[in-house]
Order: C-alpha cells, then structure tokens, then sequence
C-alpha cells in the first residue's frame, strides 16, 4: 500500500512539475475556462429567465451540464495524450520495463491526470458561482458522492481511450464520438426529456447522463443522497462494468501490443 | 544457475495491410526477427551481440527485458519466464536502448531519476543516495537539476544508463551505449560497465563497435537475418580486426575496400552497415 501510494505521489509531482513548468499552457487554460463560462452566462442570458429546465434557472443548469461533461471529455483526452505523447517519446516502452505493473500504472497515470482535470471543474464551477453569480444550494456530501462515482466513469472513459490508442493507435476516435456525438444525448444543454423517444432512450444509455442529473440535483437543488438513489445507482452499476472491462481491455491490449511489438507505434 | 537462457526463441513480426491497400502500396507479409535462437548467460559475462542492421540485436535485447514477448520458445531471466512472471523478470534488468528519448522533458535529470527510481521500488531513503551514485557514475552531477529538454545526445544517452543502473540490476542491456558519446565518456562508460561485470551482473551489449566489444566482452554472439551464427567465448587476445574478420567472414559480406580473394576485386558494401 505504502508503494502504490509513493508511486501515486511520484507521477502527481511529476505531472505537477510538467504543468507548471508549461507556463503559458497553465495560464491559457484558466482564461480559456473563464472565457467559455462567460460565453454560457450570457447565451443564458440571451435564452432569457422565461426557460427553466427541470424548473431550474438556465444558467446553473448549463453551468454544471457543460462543467461536468467537459471534465469527462477533457480527463479522456489528458489521458489520451499522456499515452500518445509517451509512445511518440519511447517513455511507454520503458515505463513497461520498471517493476510496476502495467496496468498500475496506467491507473496511477490516470488518477493523477483526472486530478488535474478536477481542479479545472473547480475552477470552472467556482467562475460560474463567484463571478457570474450562478444560483446554487449545494449539498456537499451529496456532491462528493456524485464526483466520487463520476471519477469512476471517468477513469473507466480514459482507460478504453488508452486501450483504443494501445491496440488500433486511434484513441483519438472515442474521443471525437465523446466530443460530438454524446454530448447532446447526455443533457449538457437541455434537459433528454426534450429529446425524441428513441434519443432519449439512447441518452438513458450513457453514464454521463446520469451524472449531469445527479450533480445538478446536489449542486443546485441541494438534494440529499436519498433523494438521488436510483441515479446514483445508476452510476454505481454503470462504474461496477465499466472499470473492470476497461481494466480487463487496457491489461489485454497491452500485451497484446508487446506480442507485436507495437506498443510504441503511433 | 543461468542468469538468462534463451530457449529457441522465435519472435515475428506481422505485417498487416493497410485498407485499401492498391491506393499506396504497403509492404505486407511477415519478418522473422528471431528464428529459434538460443543461448544461456552467467553472472559476471560480458556479451556483445553483433550483426548488421535489422539482424535481430535490439529485439534479443526487448525480449529480455520483456518489452517484447515471445512467439514460441521461452525466455528465463534469474529463474522467472518472461511469459508468467515478467513482473519478476522487470524487477531483475535494467535497459538503456540507443538513440534515448524516453524522459520526461520538462523535468531535471535528478527529477526524471526519481521517478523511474520510485516506479522501480527502490526504497525512498535510498532513492538520494542510490541518485547521486548514478549521477556520478555516468559523469552526469553537474547536469542533476537541468531540465532534460536542454541535454545533448550524448548526456541523454548518459541519463539512459544512469536510469538502467539505478534499480542495481542484475541484468544490464545496453544497446549502442557509447554511439553518442565522447572518449572520455566511452571510457568512463566502460569502467562502469567491467565493475558492474565484477560484481557479478550479466552485461548484453548490442553493438556495431568491433573496438567496444573487443576491449569489453568475454563472449559474442553474432546474429544475422535472426540466426544465431556464432556464440563465441574471448579469451582478451582477440582484436577489433580479429572480431571484424569474423562478422565479415560469417554475415557473407566483406568489409568495404577490402579484396575479395575469390572474385579478385573490391568489395562493395556487405551486409554490414
């Protein structure tokens, strides 16, 4: 236990080192999440207080919507390159040479990624209440939970981008189909209901969906745990397959690629 | 006991068509790298493997280190099959391949050793201490706290050797260690390298250097097309022009500007390059 948690430490320094040693980087990252808050705050604006999804103000609404799916596209996608980015430099080949697991590793790389990405939805979220003034009644232990199995989710998305990268070199294909053909389906920006039967039945289908409603249940409406069981549920039962199979994956392909000798092909 | 045994090992490599294939030709078909190799080393050898490009040297090297896996055959490295238990076989070597690149940019080289050196369980109240020593043995202190982005080929190749030494393997695999290097560095490198065979660790050295494996190893084998030719033992009398004549005479090539004796003329460039 006392190595995974010294071996956690080592690749959260070094990530931290790597992030704030990209000055700029660090610091267009912040303006880019004020920039899209304000472009939400006014588009709510526009939309006027006439609509009210789910009988909640528009603006929160989008806040945690866009906040939350962002986090989810943004986590894959740092791990993604993490991955790319390490067979393009060999750094994969070697790491699979040290006496940590594979998929440990992988694991530990992926929590410490998701790590930098929650601190961006924590910036993103804290903008939307303490700038744009976004109405919220947050429930914190509800909104612990929700954030405990949406990092879950999470860690499972970016563990089949890495599979996907591993065996095909196209990690970056889930990420397109996360990026533009999910989001409308997982009621980012208005509510499923909306949506036409069949779509919304599809958007019932995707973790992600739950996860949106559920935080917006705690973070705007303050609802305790209780009252969200069947969505996080839901998103316990989607964590309880999702993670060992992409775990189960990412352990197959690994091998698999190091059967072919592709493990640093990109 | 064997500390690494090669038993008929087979490893190819597939190559699969791209779709559309007639669109640009891709080649397809397959590449025997290792053809039913086999050899076993003890602790303290020196082994050069040589062979012209493509002979099948680095992937003799990854299979050790399990990088690759086998296709038929096994490899054993302290007694654990790289198959079942590469987890225990990763524990026992450290590599350093050529043309290194594989460090985290953005961090110092002492940053970069940390970190290998944690993912390698040595003990964190020996990480500083064990730092330093490789620092000092691969002449790399004055550089500890550069950032890697800012090293030249040849100190990343140092911090390549400083990292495989770091976890006090007790199999090192070195491919082209000295390719980048200095003299004065190649000589520092190969006094680390005969300490490191005294102390018992068996050292493969891929290399196209006739000089480094003459003045360095006890043993060689030659590889060539993924067959082993010849697994020689060296008795320290043998020259770099004595290992030259082998390669030559065993790979069918000749060196370049040499007679042909048989055909009377020069020779063009071989097999060798």
């Amino acid at each position: 236990m006392n190595s995974i948690l010294d071996k956690l430490l080592a690749i959260l320094r070094r990530d931290l080192l790597t992030a704030i040693r990209y000055r700029s980087g660090f610091v267009m990252t912040l303006v880019g999440v004020l920039i899209e808050v304000a472009a939400f705050y006014y588009l709510s604006r526009a939309i006027g207080p006439g609509f009210r999804p789910n009988g909640v103000e528009y603006f929160p609404f989008l806040l945690v919507g866009t906040g939350l799916y962002t986090f989810f596209l943004m986590s894959a996608q740092a791990f993604l390159s993490a991955v790319q980015e390490a067979q393009q430099t060999g750094t994969l080949e070697v790491l699979m040479t040290t006496s940590t697991a594979p998929a440990e590793l992988l694991i530990l790389s992926a929590i410490s990624t998701f790590a930098g990405t929650l601190v961006n939805f924590a910036v993103y979220l804290f903008a939307g209440v303490a700038v744009f003034r976004a109405g919220t009644h947050a429930d914190v232990v509800s909104c612990l939970v929700v954030m405990a199995l949406s990092l879950i989710i999470a860690l499972a998305i970016g563990l089949f981008a890495a599979t996907f990268q591993v065996a095909f070199q196209k990690g970056s294909a889930l990420i397109w189909l996360l990026g533009s053909g999910l989001w409308f389906l997982s009621g980012t920006m208005f509510p499923v209901q909306s949506l036409p039967q069949p779509l919304a039945l599809v958007g019932r289908a995707i973790p992600f969906t739950y996860a949106i409603d559920a935080m917006r249940g705690a973070l705007i409406e303050g609802q305790p745990v209780a009252a969200m069981a069947p969505a996080l549920g839901a998103l316990a039962a989607f964590g309880i397959i999702l993670l060992p199979l992409a775990l189960g994956s990412l352990s197959f392909s690994l091998r698999r690629a190091r059967q072919c000798g592709t493990l640093s092909l990109y | 006991m064997k500390q690494v045994v090669f038993d008929n090992v087979r490893k190819v490599f597939r190559h699969r068509p791209a779709l559309f294939n007639w669109v640009g030709r891709e080649r397809t078909g397959e590449t025997v790298a290792l053809g039913g190799v086999s050899f076993a080393a003890a602790g303290a050898e020196i082994i050069a493997i040589l062979g012209p490009n493509g002979s099948g040297k680095t992937t003799t090297l990854k299979l050790i280190s399990t990088m690759l896996l086998p296709d038929a055959g096994s490899v054993q490295v302290g007694g654990f099959d790289s198959l079942r238990d590469s987890g225990k076989v990763r524990r026992q070597v450290g590599i350093a391949v050529a043309a290194e690149r594989s460090f985290f940019a953005r961090l110092s080289a002492r940053e970069n050793l940390d970190f290998f050196a944690t993912l390698d369980e040595v003990p964190r109240s020996e990480r500083p201490r064990r730092i330093d020593e490789v620092l000092s043995d691969t002449g790399l202190e004055e550089q500890a706290d550069t950032l890697v982005r800012k090293f030249s080929s040849g100190m990343y190749q140092r911090l390549g050797l400083a990292r495989a030494l770091i976890k006090r393997p007790s199999v090192l695999l070195l491919d082209e260690p000295t390719r980048s290097l200095d003299a004065a560095a190649t000589s520092h490198l190969w006094d680390t390298i005969r300490t490191l065979a005294g102390s018992r660790t068996t050292v493969f050295l891929a290399t196209h250097n006739f000089a480094e494996a003459a003045a360095l190893a006890n043993r060689v084998l030659l590889l060539h097309r993924g067959m082993l030719l010849e697994d020689r033992a060296l008795r320290g009398r043998e020259s770099a022009d004595d290992l030259r004549d082998l390669y030559f005479q065993r790979t069918g090539g000749c060196a370049p500007g040499a007679r042909d004796e048989a055909l009377g003329e020069t020779c063009r460039m071989g097999a060798a390059s």
